[in-house]
């Protein structure tokens, strides 16, 4: 029978702390600078990618500066903004026999103090389909339009992206191995309701041994 | 990024025993959450402590220590000591730089400021990830325990001689073409394409059989090869 959690996301005042505790507990968005690099970077790589052309002509100076920006939203998304506004990491450990390994890990929700507030969760999440889906289109567009010397460009975009995206749903699906179950229920939290606690749980991560080097 | 993970799960089982990063430390009744029935408690107390430092540190505190790694990566080409620690904690931000500033060395510059070299970038920045993917892939075909990424690192890190002369390269064609300047660059080239090779093997021969080295090895030198062979025919 499983247990029944505290729904995390209640604001419930069980602790008779400081005021600042409360604020944070009550406030929409816990990490305004977070979410804002989240998107940023993501959204910037786009937007210079689409008017490259109004801005400069030179092909290298648009490429450097997208690959740039694709590294800096990888590297943010995955080390800091997943952590922040989620609670949710992973990273690849090499053990000392020179096996590589997958690691992911959620962070718990606690009756009093939730992973993450809806906004955020929601922002993260979006954010993080979305993006890999636009690159997806212009990956297409730059294949038909036959500009080629882009398409480095949009497959390092995709790949980069779509790592981060894999990994994250990876971390959440836990021990969820239907991951068909897993979006649906998905979708639908982030669209009509808050997410339910049984979701920031981390149960067995059987089976997950997938990307073993 | 690299984080002891305290596993000590055999290959074959299924359950890797991640770290729970239970930052809340309440219901320690959270963990039971026996559905599957094979889930056991891994060592908590121990992983926790590790954890935290890292879940809850500052995100500059972050941006060093991966700045960090990667300087000491680029220090570990230079002078390369035996430090399995330091390659085991891999990132590819200095093959990405690497990559990316060679790629722009080796633009043509063209008299039509529309084509500024594009096709040249675009084809350097693609052989040398490709090169590096295909040549990793390789060394893992030949030894399966070879982590994929661990390797990608190593073998990116190594580009640095090679850019090196191309900077070089670079200065000579600014300076007056004489003989001397051009045996210098030759010698040069000769040199750090020497010095690719030998700290690549250095670390992807190791993990072979004593009769697969050359198998591992041909690749690795064909890629820098390659690379090389951009640079000497470089002509602005």
């Amino acid at each position: 029978m499983k247990q029944a959690l505290v729904d995390d996301t209640e604001d419930v005042s069980l602790d008779f702390g400081n005021e600042e505790e409360l604020a944070f507990r009550k406030a929409k968005i816990r990490h305004p600078l977070a979410t804002f690099f989240h998107l940023f970077f993501r959204v910037s790589a786009i937007v210079t990618y689409v008017c490259c052309d109004w801005f400069s002509r030179s092909f290298v100076g648009c490429f450097v500066t997208v690959l740039l920006l694709l590294s800096f939203d990888f590297w943010s998304v995955k080390n800091v903004t997943g952590r922040l506004l989620v609670g949710l990491r992973w990273w690849n450990h090499i053990d000392e026999d020179g096996k590589g390994r997958w690691i992911f890990e959620a962070r718990k929700a606690s009756p009093q103090r939730s992973v993450a507030t809806e906004a955020e969760a929601r922002i993260f999440w979006l954010g993080l389909v979305i993006c890999p889906l636009i690159w997806t289109v212009f990956f297409f567009s730059t294949l038909f339009s036959l500009k080629l010397e882009w398409l480095a460009l949009v497959i390092a975009g995709i790949s980069l992206q779509a790592a981060n995206l894999y990994g994250y749903i990876l971390c959440k699906m836990g021990g969820e191995r239907d991951i068909g179950k897993i979006t649906a229920s998905f979708l639908s939290q982030m669209v009509f309701q808050t997410a339910s606690p049984r979701d920031f749980q981390k149960p067995g991560l059987k089976g997950l041994e997938i990307h073993k080097h | 990024m690299a984080k002891a993970a305290e596993s000590s799960g055999e290959p074959g089982t299924t359950w890797p025993r991640p770290l729970f990063a239970g930052l809340s430390d309440i219901s320690i009744s959270q963990d039971i959450l026996v559905e599957e029935g094979e889930f056991t408690i891994p060592m908590r107390s121990h992983i926790r402590e590790f954890d935290r430092s890292t879940l809850n540190e500052s995100v500059q505190n972050t941006i060093m220590r991966d700045l960090k790694a990667v300087g000491k990566k680029f220090m570990h080409v230079l002078y390369p000591r035996k430090s399995n620690s330091l390659l085991r904690d891999w990132d590819l931000w200095g093959p990405l730089i690497l990559c990316v500033t060679l790629a722009l060395m080796l633009q043509r510059s063209s008299v039509d400021s529309e084509k500024d070299g594009g096709p040249q970038f675009a084809e350097v920045f693609v052989i040398v990830w490709f090169g590096a993917v295909t040549t990793t892939l390789n060394s893992k075909l030949l030894e399966r325990n070879l982590s994929f990424f661990q390797s990608l690192c190593v073998l990116g890190y190594r580009i640095l001689p090679l850019t090196v002369s191309m900077l070089v390269c670079q200065l000579v064609l600014l300076a007056e073409q004489g003989p001397i300047n051009l045996m210098v660059w030759l010698f040069v080239v000769i040199v750090m394409f020497a010095w690719s090779i030998a700290a690549s093997t250095a670390f992807l021969a190791d993990c072979q059989p004593p009769n697969r080295k050359a198998l591992a090895i041909y690749p690795v030198f064909l890629f820098y090869f390659v690379i090389n062979w951009m640079i000497l025919t470089f002509t602005p």
